[in-house]
């Protein structure tokens, strides 16, 4: 490994720097002990800081998510990395565990940064914008998102032609391209597991078009153009920009599915998709919003108040599972379904179909302890090995799991699995004192 | 003083700017006395406008801020903690809602709107001008937390505040701990029973010598707060003396010749008045249930445990923080709904419960052999006409186990479940399909035409429009009718009302703010835990239980407080006590005392909200408001007038 090699020691490791892994570091931090969350991207929030708003009270997402994010980066005891990744975890001794981290180079000093964004219009690179899901393209040197923390420019290394345009108009001049990976020798007392889960790839149900069919798109695709910081200033198809006026929802894609190695259900579709409804439905007053359901699951506190609301703002619920979706020559789709409630097969055609994909588990669990067994459950997320009374518990002492690590779930049951890890994490280094 | 203001107007992405003009905001206020810069925003919370506003004010040296964006119950934490990062007390800074009081509530007026936050940031600059500095108010608040329920959400609570180092009271009401779920047999998905969960988590208290549970107690009287709360606790008796002699004890309850139907059990079967409800169950000793004990003294005659001149002991405490964990209901259907309590063989999800607990092969119920069962569904749960709109969350998931635990049990079992759409949530979807492979069947209906559960002669027929065939009348004949009940609040409610704690529309209790702040109630230093607030499972309950605890820990472990300055001040020289304040404060804050030889009144700072209910009422006009004077709320006004 080149670059330089540096020692240091935290008393809890967060692995991930979204929602769960920044609320459960806030609380250990908040009781004096040292935290270093370890986040794989150039920004901490996770997914939630590219939300538009969230059910059932259409709070502004990144409104929420942006405080917790800078009180985070601001709190004397917890240190971040972003661009990090954690190669391996060794188990010590009790209560003593060696990581080694890499952190990435991002060849621009943050700290000197401004966020001018001068490097990015001098940048001559085009490369499609992973922040915006790929609807919209960005530069080889870019800021993240205009919320991102830390607001500071980096080098897309891979893409970058190595012009040195950025470098030569950057007026703080922190574009550094001789910036190395640094590896860090970590001692820790104990491990957050706060890594999230991945959305489901529609690219594996064929049949429904996606990436074929250029006006069907991912929900957190809709997600992004339905944010404050959406790439267009209002709903466009992606075919041919034009302004969808009937809308089709497709739910459990991804989900509840055995054909796809996925029979659980995600938890978070129903309800995001009946969110994304009413907003579409304040965005664009005069078109149709269909979703196309199996069961509408509303569980959880306001959340039925919810359905019942999208129910009165006009929102289409037709109980039917999509079976093939085809396009028309305008590029409009034809989804073909079983109406349960008619009991006869059915073809109707929509203009913009959002594929609302489920929650997979994140591969990387499993690799970071190489010489421990990190149990995982059936669905390949992490095991909680006493999940009615402890569900934080792994089945490696020491280290405990926050959020969607251990399996879908929405913001508030990710805040509260978070507070419950930080909590086992704290009574845990207290008694090892 | 002329005070140099710094206005910072936001656009929220677009949740403001789509509908204010925050160009022409900016304009308007500009030239406003006192105004030094103003400048917009695309988001004001965001790190990088923050740091902009701490260099500000430090290059400018400003005296005070103006923000204009969401409401402050998001983010007045946050600019306070701008202020105070760039030197000035953080009450020079002031805020002003142009979200929720202005574009998203105006969003079909565009001008109007833009018109009615200008307004709105004059008010804010106003306040500004007049703004004082203050220091907060600094408690001292005791290192210990009382939990009140000893079901698994406060027993996981108590035992993880005990491992943080905190003292713990565990306060239960009835005579055993366990709550709910000692009630359930084998728990989904541990396979593990609900007494041995239970039994394990009260082992765990036990081990800890810093956890004090009392069982059959009350929180009667609470008279104190924040980092003080002076609760006074009622214990009943249990008229079986500390060392007891088990074997004897069990002869006794045999004797006992009394029998009352058995609320552990749901009222299908009885019990003595002299009783535990299983045999490992906690504390490990009887109780006498006074009230409906005849004094025969029979048990007395065989077991000297039995002691029947124990009296009602009154304690009291003193804890910075108190963690609610009291838990829920289960619906109790009406009569007649789906036939309960009219027709034979109808019973709700938790007696059915207990029948599957209880029984042995074969299963019979009121002298019938159980072979068909039909489940209803949404019984007291998402009701068209009715209270409870919300869903109960964890019925769905509950009741496929147990029918699934019924054919395991009693094999030769056939289900029928009448849904409305079925919510297994997550993983826990494997178990639908479980039930689904074993040949259960699945008829659902919608909201406006549920099943009907009717006797026909000896027999018992629930019909429904299936939609999921077409709407074809479908007839099952069932030996046994569970009727899936949700969860309601508890029905008494008597130590939520002693503390003031605040409902939600389902009637559960309310957190702050469901995302940043989910354990916290606006009772300061009272969190709240498990079922209490809303529906939830067990696993569900244990991670709000640990957050709690966590969040009532934070209250009390460094011994000190600090509180918002902002509230009621009373002229003690003015003051004639007439009591009209005190009658209109809705946090009990206001008391009467002795000043020498009169009587006025006074505030508990650490529970005076500063809401100003008290101002009005006052004849003599001699309350103030710390932070909302009447020189700070006349400039308000007039500028809100335009004058």
């Amino acid at each position: 490994m080149p670059g330089k090699i540096i020692n240091n020691s935290f008393d809890a490791l967060v692995i991930g720097g979204g929602i769960a892994g920044g609320e459960a570091a806030l609380n250990i931090a908040n009781n004096g002990f040292k935290v270093l969350i370890i986040e794989k991207d150039l920004s901490i929030g996770g997914k939630m800081i590219l939300l538009s708003k969230v059910f059932p009270t259409l709070d502004c997402s990144a409104c929420i998510t942006t405080p917790k994010v800078s009180e985070i980066s601001r709190h004397p005891g917890i240190t971040i990395f972003t661009g990090s990744e954690v190669k391996n975890i060794a188990k010590i001794k009790e209560n003593s565990f060696e990581a080694e981290v890499v952190r990435n180079p991002r060849y621009v000093n943050v700290d000197d940064c401004t966020g001018c964004q001068l490097c990015e219009e001098a940048c001559p690179v085009l490369v499609p914008d992973q922040y915006q899901y790929n609807l919209v393209g960005r530069k080889a040197a870019f800021i993240p998102h205009s919320i991102a923390s830390p607001r500071a420019a980096a080098i897309d290394i891979e893409n970058c032609t190595l012009c040195g345009a950025c470098e030569k108009v950057c007026p703080a001049k922190c574009i550094d391209f001789t910036q190395e990976t640094e590896t860090y020798h970590l001692k820790i007392k104990t491990v957050v597991l706060a890594t999230g889960f991945n959305l489901f790839d529609p690219l594996k149900i064929p049949r429904y078009g996606f990436g074929q069919f250029k006006n069907v798109i991912t929900s957190m695709q809709m997600e992004r153009q339905l944010a404050p910081t959406r790439p267009f200033s209002t709903i466009l198809r992606p075919g041919d920009g034009k302004v969808p006026d009937k809308i089709a929802y497709v739910l459990c894609t991804g989900s509840r599915d055995a054909t796809i190695g996925n029979p659980i259900c995600s938890q978070i579709c129903c309800m995001y998709s009946i969110k994304q409804a009413q907003l579409l439905m304040g965005a664009l007053p005069m078109a149709d919003v269909t979703i196309y359901y199996i069961n509408i699951r509303s569980f959880g506190k306001g959340f039925e108040e919810f359905y019942d609301q999208a129910k009165g703002m006009g929102v289409n619920f037709i109980k039917g599972k999509i079976g093939k979706i085809s396009e028309t020559d305008k590029g409009n789709l034809i989804l073909r379904y079983e109406d349960i409630n008619e009991n006869i097969v059915k073809e109707t055609e929509h203009d913009m179909v959002v594929l609302s994909v489920g929650v997979l588990p994140n591969p990387e669990n499993s690799s970071f302890f190489p010489n421990e067994q990190l149990k995982l459950d059936p669905f390949n997320f992490v095991y909680q090995t006493d999940c009615l009374a402890s569900p934080a518990l792994t089945s490696i002492h020491g280290v405990f799991v926050a959020g969607t690590a251990s399996g879908p779930m929405d913001i508030p049951d990710s805040i509260l699995s978070a507070g419950a890890a930080s909590s086992e994490a704290i009574s845990y280094l207290t008694q090892k004192k | 003083m002329n005070k140099k203001l710094g206005v910072y107007i936001c656009h929220c992405g677009g949740n403001i700017s789509d509908y204010v003009d925050v160009e022409q905001v900016k304009k308007a206020i500009e030239s406003e006395e006192g105004v030094f810069l103003a400048k917009t925003t695309m988001f004001a919370c965001s790190d990088s406008s923050q740091k902009e506003m701490v260099e500000d004010i430090k290059k400018n040296e400003l005296d005070g801020i103006v923000v204009a964006s969401c409401s402050p119950k998001l983010h007045l934490l946050t600019f306070r903690a701008v202020a105070e990062r760039a030197n000035i007390n953080k009450y020079n800074y002031v805020h002003a809602n142009i979200r929720e009081q202005s574009s998203w509530a105006h969003s079909d007026d565009k001008t109007g709107a833009t018109e009615k936050a200008v307004f709105l940031v004059k008010a804010a600059i106003s306040k500004a001008r007049y703004a004082e500095s203050l220091e907060p108010i600094k408690i001292k608040s005791k290192k210990a937390v009382a939990v009140i329920g000893g079901g698994v959400a406060g027993m996981r609570a108590a035992i993880e505040l005990s491992d943080m180092g905190c003292p713990v009271t565990l306060i239960e009401r009835e005579p055993f701990v366990g709550g709910r779920v000692s009630q359930f047999d084998i728990l989904f998905t541990t396979y593990e029973t609900g007494k041995d969960l239970v039994t394990r988590l009260y082992n765990n208290l036990l081990a800890r010598n810093n956890i004090s549970v009392y069982t059959g107690a009350e929180v009667i009287e609470n008279s104190g707060s924040i980092g003080d709360f002076k609760l006074t606790i009622k214990i009943t008796p249990r008229y079986i003396m500390d060392r007891c002699n088990e074997g004897r004890l069990q002869k006794a309850i045999d004797a006992c010749p009394v029998e009352v139907p058995d609320p552990f059990n749901f009222n299908i079967t009885n019990r003595k008045a002299i009783y535990h409800n299983f045999p490992s169950e906690y504390p490990h000793k009887p109780v006498i249930d006074i009230e409906n004990c005849t004094r025969c003294g029979e048990c007395e005659k065989i077991c000297e445990s039995v002691d029947f001149s124990q009296k009602e002991e009154i304690i009291d405490i003193n804890v910075g923080s108190v963690l609610m964990a009291t838990g829920f209901d289960p619906y109790t259907p009406k009569d007649g709904e789906f036939g309960f309590n009219q027709i034979n063989n109808v019973v709700t999800l938790p007696q059915f419960k207990r029948i599957l607990a209880l029984s042995n092969e074969p299963l019979i119920y009121n002298t019938r052999a159980i072979k068909h069962i039909a489940y209803i569904y949404c019984v007291g749960s998402r009701q068209v006409e009715g209270e409870n709109k919300y869903c109960s969350r964890y019925c769905c998931t509950s009741v496929i186990h147990a029918s699934i635990m019924a054919k395991k049990k009693f094999g030769n079992i056939f289900n029928y479940h009448f849904n409305r759409g079925i919510r297994t949530y997550g993983k826990q979807e494997v178990l639908y399909n479980e039930s689904l492979k074993s040949g259960d069947v699945y008829l659902q209906s919608y909201e406006d035409d549920p099943p009907v559960v009717t006797q026909q002669g000896n027999k018992i027929v629930v019909t429904v429009n299936d939609i999921l065939t077409g709407k074809k009348q479908m007839a099952v004949e069932a030996d046994l009718v569970v009727l899936v009940t949700g969860m309601v609040p508890r029905a008494d409610n008597s130590v939520g009302s002693l503390f003031k704690l605040p409902k939600g529309r389902d009637n559960f209790f309310n957190e702050i703010h469901m995302k940043l702040r989910p354990v916290e109630t606006v009772i300061d230093g009272i969190t709240i835990s498990g079922a209490c607030q809303g529906p939830k499972n067990i696993l569900e309950s244990s991670n709000s239980a640990l957050s709690a605890a966590t969040k009532s820990f934070s209250y009390v472990s460094k011994g000190e407080l600090e509180l918002e300055p902002i509230v009621a001040e009373i002229d003690k020289n003015q003051c004639t006590w007439c009591g009209a304040c005190a009658e209109a404060c809705p946090f009990d804050a206001i008391k009467k005392i002795k000043d020498g030889d009169k009587e006025i009144a006074m505030v508990n700072n650490s529970v005076c909200k500063g809401c100003g209910m008290c101002l009005p009422v006052c004849p003599t006009d001699v309350i103030n408001l710390i932070a909302y004077s009447n020189r700070e709320i006349e400039s308000m006004i007039d500028a809100l007038a335009g004058s």
